[in-house]
């Protein structure tokens, strides 16, 4: 059966955000508990530009558009489960 | 394998500010306030106060400009005249790391301690097991006492309510030749008579304290300001460290302003011919075995503590010295530069007179993000050498020496081989029993001293499921056409 992935994971593949931890995120797909799986996409895209910023927010990733910072595979796990537990539909 | 935590965060943080800080021109006006800017008053401390987080990131810094914490002579020294020092140029004393004796948080000095968990029951199988007298039960719990303690952990597998609870000191326990030890004051201390640079304590302590001595600001200073000529010698291990095309790696090495680069798998086109060569010669002349000579780690292992291992190391020279002969040859007036995944490596340049840095992956990759360097927007540019083999690229993950040397050996031969992944505990005894083996089952020993080979090294950014994925790529991207329709 193909689904459509629901989620669309965006990561910051810019080389601030890959040296500060971003590399590990790559790892994510292995990560996902079953009730993710088939549910997420997961792409790297190109520097977003938050590493401009004097704040320390990388590793950046995208969840659906909307921005992550500080970005681990738990919090985007976390993030995701929390849109799929609201999602009544 | 470089676990990720915020202690190698902070320290590749450093890493990107320093650089930043140098190109802008401002890193002796300013980098005295790096650990103000990162550690401000309104952050809740790490340690016990703000003021000593900023000490910390004080040394960490004179760490990564290249000084030993422990030679520091007057406290009040600034960053800036040790910035000035560093950008000079200085010398090194071949050893290469430095324990950032503010940062070690001087961990137990016994292993085991009683949690709350201890019911106090009358059985008292700590107490009465202990071979020390070191267990005494004062209100109603067992408690232990230091002086008498000697680390045997019987208490510990004793007690029915898993109350007494073992607690290691990393950097000792991941030092596979028990290099590391704590001074009086509690403090650890490295022993460079011992030490074999595997960098297996750096990655283990989760305080970052230990840091290894770096060349990196002197290196880019030189750069930036065109005072010598460079050129850079990538393992390539570090192909499979960053998300691009092996073309787009070197590319991007030489956008930051080197003038020419060399893969060091050019140079292991001649490792590989020369030791299959001296591998058939020794057989021949009746040597039971030969183990690699490419890891410098497991060379400066054996010759510290294995030397009757050494008659059965290859003499054939490290990928890394054949390439900066061909650099020499290329570019006589030019600085070599390795650009590797090894901290070992620094100690091998460092005898080396062909080979003027090293710098590792993480601060290739904090120079890429601090020069703002798209890897993956960079013109692949031309110059790239076609005659590496993929083998050569192979070097990069364990067994690849070995595949190597298969693929040159002359149709029919067959020569058994065994692979020692990772110097530990384990790994040792194997390798210091193989002198005195009687019988030889295995005729070539491929020693890594990282566990996975040097895409595992440990100054590397990527996790090391990712960089096999992408050096299989790279290795890809140069196989003949023919290689791929089998």
């Amino acid at each position: 059966m193909l689904t459509t992935p629901k989620y669309k994971v965006q990561l910051c593949c810019g080389t601030m955000c890959y040296i500060m931890g971003g590399a590990e995120l790559h790892l994510l797909i292995e990560a996902l508990p079953d009730q993710l799986k088939d549910k997420v996409s997961i792409e790297g895209i190109p520097c977003i530009g938050k590493c401009d910023t004097n704040e320390k927010l990388h590793p950046c990733v995208l969840i659906n558009g909307e921005e992550l910072n500080n970005a681990s595979t738990q919090k985007i796990i976390k993030q995701l489960l929390t849109l799929d537990n609201n999602d009544v539909l | 394998m470089t676990y990720y935590n915020n202690a190698v965060i902070t320290k590749r943080e450093l890493l990107v500010r320093l650089i930043k800080l140098l190109n802008n021109d401002a890193l002796l006006d300013e980098i005295d306030r790096i650990p103000l800017q990162m550690r401000p008053r309104t952050n809740s401390p790490i340690r016990c106060c703000v003021h000593k987080d900023r000490a910390v990131l004080k040394y960490k810094i004179m760490a990564l400009l290249g000084f030993n914490i422990a030679d520091e002579e007057d406290e009040l020294t600034p960053l800036r005249e040790y910035a000035e020092q560093a950008l000079k140029g200085y010398t090194q004393n071949g050893n290469f790391l430095t324990v950032v004796d503010e940062a070690c948080s001087s961990c137990v000095q016994v292993n085991y301690t009683v949690s709350n968990l201890c019911q106090g029951c009358e059985g008292r199988p700590c107490q009465v097991n202990c071979p020390k007298d070191a267990i005494m039960v004062i209100n109603g719990k067992a408690n232990i006492d230091h002086q008498k303690c000697v680390n045997c952990g019987i208490c510990h597998k004793a007690c029915p309510f898993h109350a007494i609870a073992y607690l290691p000191v990393p950097c000792e326990e991941s030092c596979p030749v028990k290099a590391i030890r704590k001074n009086a004051d509690g403090i650890e201390k490295i022993d460079f008579d011992k030490c074999i640079h595997c960098g297996k304590c750096m990655t283990a302590c989760p305080f970052g304290a230990i840091s290894e001595k770096s060349q990196i600001l002197n290196l880019f200073y030189n750069i930036k300001h065109q005072k010598e000529k460079t050129v850079a010698m990538v393992a390539p291990a570090i192909l499979s460290q960053f998300k691009a095309s092996a073309t787009q790696i070197l590319s991007s090495i030489e956008s930051i302003g080197f003038d020419a680069v060399i893969e060091v798998a050019e140079g292991a086109n001649m490792t590989t011919d020369h030791e299959t060569s001296e591998l058939l010669e020794r057989l021949e002349e009746g040597a039971p075995f030969m183990t690699t000579s490419c890891c410098p780690s497991y060379v400066q292992f054996s010759e510290k503590h294995a030397p009757e291992l050494k008659p059965f190391i290859s003499h054939t020279p490290s990928p890394m010295d054949y390439t900066a002969d061909i650099a020499k040859e290329r570019y006589p007036d030019h600085k070599a530069v390795f650009i590797g995944p090894c901290l070992a490596k620094r100690s091998e340049a460092y005898q080396n007179p062909n080979i003027d840095y090293v710098i590792t992956t993480e601060e290739l990759g904090a120079l890429f993000a601090a020069l703002k360097i798209d890897l993956e927007t960079v013109s692949p540019n031309a110059g790239i050498s076609d005659n590496v083999r993929p083998e050569s690229r192979g070097y990069a993950a364990s067994g690849g020496v070995t595949n190597a040397i298969r693929s040159v050996l002359s149709a029919g031969l067959q020569i058994s081989t065994e692979l020692i992944d990772g110097i530990d505990k384990k790994s040792i005894r194997l390798l210091k029993a193989l002198p005195g083996k009687k019988q030889h089952t295995t005729a070539f020993y491929e020693v890594m001293a990282c566990d996975g080979g040097c895409i595992s090294g440990p100054v590397n950014v990527a996790p090391l499921k990712v960089s096999q994925n992408k050096l299989k790529n790279a290795i890809r991207e140069i196989e003949p056409a023919e290689a791929l329709n089998e």
